[in-house]
């Protein structure tokens, strides 16, 4: 049967009708499923003016059957085959005759008993009462009162629609009742409607200028986003957010084209784009990867017959333009680096100082970062970028469009004529600005980005802000993330720890939190924002420990080593390698540290695996060296033969002590050996019943 | 149709739908919710409706009467309804209607746009309304004046007048409007933004402003402690002044702005409870 529910309400804002829209599927769905009724269909539709909720739905529960069993069949019926006292006293207790008892089966033999038939509650009323709640229950990013009572909405609701098979079915929600009508186009068509069921809803409001279905509108929009640049041979700049935000803000589109004077297209396509999207949300047009004087606008409307929308858009586009190239104009007068003095005016954070102070740092920070990765002959220009990236705070475009912050700078930089390795590394050294956006790709822009977040990590934790759960004011996850990203993208090779340690004694006295404690929550919270990544790529999360286990002295290493351990992960000799190592574990658990003197050696066994070892340490150390992590573990593997050979025939805690000292010690140097690569130990292997997935967050 | 002609039918209209036309305050201040019509009304229970015409300063808007957009005053048409009326997007679009703007031939949008004023504490939530892309009106349902829950809620809409006179002469250049039928925007503010744009940005004290500000803002406490609370509330408008004519001069740093805006929001604040306390607003 159909169900149909129309929330109407004023204007909310796109996400908010996104996310109301899924949490209302998702609710429905897991109600009904609860409640036992069967669901043929679900939708959630809607615009901004409306969630609707359609769906095709059983009648009701499904009758239920129970069986109440009483005295077991050998009590209840006498020799004689009549009913015993304990039969009939069940009977009456079930207020039914005696006679009508049944002999049930039961796995512990056959009893007295009867079946029950409960009427399933039919979905009318399990609607009447799951609507209110669900309702009430959406959560929107903010929300608001607008009446004389503390219900809260994303904007006020007008009305609410709601029918069952046909007919209203009536529930209240704060006193609003439901009912069948709803209205069309607040402008073309704002007279009431009254509703019959889905198929009259959806026809009627078409005519009423309201189109329900998203996927429809978007159609529409693509549909006549086409048609508009057929003559022109352009396409529009892809922007899957605008085209998803318009869709949610309009209940008929109408795509405008309109066209701006050409001397704007001096301005560059950032600031074109900026100022077309973030401002008027319209789509800039290119051509051949050229913009065009052109762009497109959604309008909530059926036409635009007398081009008043078309005009209006280009009058106020143009305004903005104007002002735009006002701006550069001002900007370019001035060059960063006059304007970078005036970093000391503008505060980063209160206890961390001004940006003057963190553009100071930026240089040190990369001096060093240039001279552990053997970079010198980008050092002039990532310490220029590094003291620069930062003066375009003060530019007017900065002020205007915030998003174009550090792109301007380096599109500055440009103008100015400093060299490409400056003014990429400025232009980049946000990015990447989320766990999508692509990291630097010049190796300056690189390093000052790097330099910048983890001057903010440290400097944010060493002020003592915390980060938990949804609280991350400083958004030091999404740094802390960026840090990898780079550092993996560009596979810099360099001590993490030691970065650390060279950025505490950069700030000095300035952080009030001790300076051993910062380190200690760096390294932990970038060890589980590297877990999140590897998780992301594909990786066990065992591997991930293994790989950790030993130590995050370098973050590039630490992805090598997941990959080789996980390159092992199929092999058949891998879990007895892994067995093999845990038994060397417990073995040496606390155990004091012995050495190896060669000439105690009693048996072959014990001689052979240490003539091997020694091979296979020399063999690795340069593969170590250069991150060739599998290729080492390779050969850390040709180990196992000669280590199974010497646990079969050596006993390693023998009587005499020297002999056992000698033997722990090998197996301690053994233990080494393979913590070069990775702690296999906490590798999970078939039969860990025990083991919990690491905790990824 | 000039814009004093456009102030007039939103007189009409308003006066129509039973709002109070209030003369204009005589103060500066940075926009038409500041002023005591809006602040006081819109605490406590007390149903009220006004509409008024509200200059609006922001001095660092001031583009030496070149910019042909941005002023360092502008004008605002200031409407308070509380409770706000359930068919009030409805009102609105009938106030449009009534300046012979027709709708069906336009794009008429209202867009997510959440207001806050720190310095009042005030915050609400509703849409900034564009017109084919032109921001003509803001729209909010207040949620919290003074740092105190409003009940009931009230309804604010500010049009911005000279952006919708742009639109109805269809004008590119606020200079170029009509104010009457012999006297244009030219005339009577040309001179005035040049003056002031250079006294803003340039030749006004930072240390009478600063002084300024701690005097009135010693007296703001005065008069709070003597229970007057309208001339204490007058006090804070002109700290709110004197801190955007800092703001203005370029003068004041990032946390210094916090601190002082968080200063006049204490007093503000102090102000309203005491006045929904003593049962004033009900």
């Amino acid at each position: 049967m159909e169900f149909l529910l129309e929330i109407l309400t004023e204007e909310m804002p796109a996400s908010h009708v996104k996310t109301a829209l899924e949490q209302l599927d998702e609710k429905f769905r897991g109600e009904l499923k609860d409640a036992a009724i069967a669901v043929q269909a679900l939708e959630a539709l809607g615009t901004c003016r409306r969630l609707i909720v359609r769906a095709d739905t059983a009648a009701g529960q499904e009758d239920r059957t129970s069986i109440v069993t009483g005295p077991p069949k050998s009590l209840g019926i006498l020799p004689d085959g009549t009913f015993s006292p304990a039969a009939r006293g069940f009977a009456k207790a079930q207020g039914i005759a005696a006679e009508s008892l049944e002999i049930i089966q039961t796995p512990k033999g056959e009893y007295m008993g009867i079946r029950k038939v409960s009427k399933g509650e039919s979905a009318l009323e399990i609607f009447a009462a799951i609507v209110p709640s669900i309702l009430a229950s959406i959560s929107f990013p903010k929300t608001m009162r607008w009446r004389e009572s503390p219900f809260k909405f994303s904007r006020p609701i007008k009305n609410i629609l709601c029918l069952f098979d046909g007919k209203i079915l009536p529930f209240s929600l704060e006193g609003m009742d439901s009912n069948d009508s709803t209205s069309g186009h607040p402008i073309y068509s704002p007279q009431p409607l009254r509703v019959k069921n889905f198929q009259d809803y959806r026809d009627q409001l078409k005519k009423s200028k309201v189109i329900i279905d998203p996927g429809e509108r978007r159609e529409m929009i693509l549909g006549q986003i086409e048609e508009r640049l057929a003559s022109l041979k352009a396409r529009i700049y892809p922007d899957d957010d605008l085209l998803d935000r318009l869709n949610f803000s309009v209940e008929y589109p109408c795509v405008i084209l309109g066209v701006f004077p050409e001397k704007y297209l001096s301005l560059p396509i950032e600031v074109l784009a900026t100022a077309m999207r973030e401002g008027q949300k319209l789509f800039s047009v290119v051509k051949d990867k050229k913009q065009l004087p052109c762009f497109l606008g959604v309008a909530d409307a059926v036409k635009d017959s007398k081009s008043l929308i078309r005009n209006g858009n280009e009058r106020v586009l143009k305004a903005r333009l104007e002002d735009a190239r006002f701006f550069w104009q001002q900007d370019v007068k001035k060059s960063l680096a006059e304007r970078a003095a005036g970093l000391k005016n503008i505060v980063f954070q209160e206890k961390l100082g001004t940006y003057d102070d963190k553009s100071q740092r930026l240089k040190k920070i990369v001096s060093y970062l240039i001279e552990k990765i053997d970079a010198a002959k980008v050092k002039k220009e990532a310490i220029e970028a590094a003291g620069l990236c930062k003066a375009d705070l003060l530019t007017e475009m900065v002020k205007e469009f915030p998003s174009l912050q550090g792109k301007m700078g380096g599109l500055y930089a440009k103008v100015e004529g400093h060299p490409a390795a400056v003014y990429q590394a400025i232009y980049e050294h946000y990015q990447p600005a989320s766990l999508e956006d692509d990291p630097p790709s010049s190796l300056t822009g690189a390093l000052v980005s790097l330099a910048d977040k983890i001057d903010s990590i440290v400097g944010v934790v060493g002020v003592g802000i915390q980060v938990s759960g949804s609280s991350d004011p400083f958004g030091l996850r999404r740094n802390a993330h960026g840090v990898a990203k780079i550092i993996l993208d560009k596979k810099l090779r360099l001590s993490f720890p030691r970065l650390i340690d060279k950025v505490l004694s950069i700030y000095g006295d300035r952080l009030s939190v001790p300076a051993g404690e910062v380190k200690t929550f760096c390294l932990d919270f970038f060890a589980g924002r590297l877990r999140f990544i590897f998780e992301r790529q594909g990786h066990r999360y065992d591997h991930i420990n293994a790989a950790l286990g030993r130590g995050m002295e370098d973050i590039y290493d630490t992805s090598l080593r997941v990959k080789a351990v996980a390159s092992l992960g199929t092999s058949p000799n891998f879990e007895p390698f892994i067995l093999m190592a845990r038994r060397i574990n417990n073995i040496l658990k606390d155990m004091p540290a012995c050495k190896v003197n060669p000439e105690l050696f009693l048996e072959k066994e014990e001689r052979d695996l240490h003539s091997t070892f020694t091979i296979i340490s020399d063999n690795i150390k340069p593969m170590i060296e250069k991150g060739d992590f599998a290729r080492a573990q390779s050969i850390i593997f040709k180990i196992q033969p000669l280590l199974n050979a010497f646990f079969d025939k050596v006993l390693v805690m023998a009587e005499d002590k020297k002999v056992r000292q000698n033997r722990l010690g090998l197996l301690q140097a053994i233990q080494k050996l393979l913590l070069q690569v990775a702690d296999y130990s906490r590798v999970v292997v078939e039969g860990d019943k025990t083991a919990k997935p690491g905790i990824s967050r | 149709m000039a814009l004093q002609d456009l102030i007039l039918k939103l007189h009409a209209y308003w006066a129509d739908q039973g709002c109070y036309l209030a003369p204009t305050y005589d103060l500066e201040v940075g926009a038409g919710t500041m002023t005591p019509d809006t602040f006081f009304r819109v605490l406590g229970k007390k149903p009220w409706k006004t509409a008024y015409v509200q200059p609006a300063r922001r001095p660092t808007d001031g583009r030496y009467g070149e910019n042909p957009h941005r002023v360092q005053k502008h004008f605002q048409y200031q409407v308070i309804m509380k409770p706000a009326p359930a068919d009030i997007q409805k009102i609105y679009l009938q106030s449009l209607s009534s300046l012979g703007i027709v709708l069906q031939d336009h794009d008429l949008r209202f867009d997510e746009d959440d207001w806050e004023s720190p310095t009042i504490g005030a915050w609400g939530v509703g849409w900034q309304v564009l017109l084919d892309g032109l921001e003509i009106s803001q729209f909010t349902y207040f949620q919290q004046a003074g740092g105190i829950e409003l009940q009931p809620v009230p309804v604010e809409i500010t049009y911005g007048l000279e952006r919708l006179e742009m639109f109805l002469e269809r004008k590119d250049d606020i200079y170029d409007l009509d104010w009457s039928k012999n006297v244009t925007y030219r005339d009577l503010r040309c001179t005035e933004e040049k003056e002031f744009s250079e006294y803003n940005f340039n030749a006004a004290d930072p240390a009478m402003l600063r002084a300024s500000f701690q005097a009135c803002e010693k007296e703001a406490v005065s008069l709070i402690g003597k229970g007057l609370l309208l001339p204490a509330y007058d006090m804070c408008l002109k700290c709110s002044h004197f801190f955007n004519l800092l703001d203005a001069r370029g003068v004041v740093s990032v946390t210094e702005r916090v601190k002082m805006i968080a200063r006049i929001r204490a007093q503000v604040n102090e102000i309203a409870q005491r006045f929904t306390a003593s049962g004033r607003g009900s």
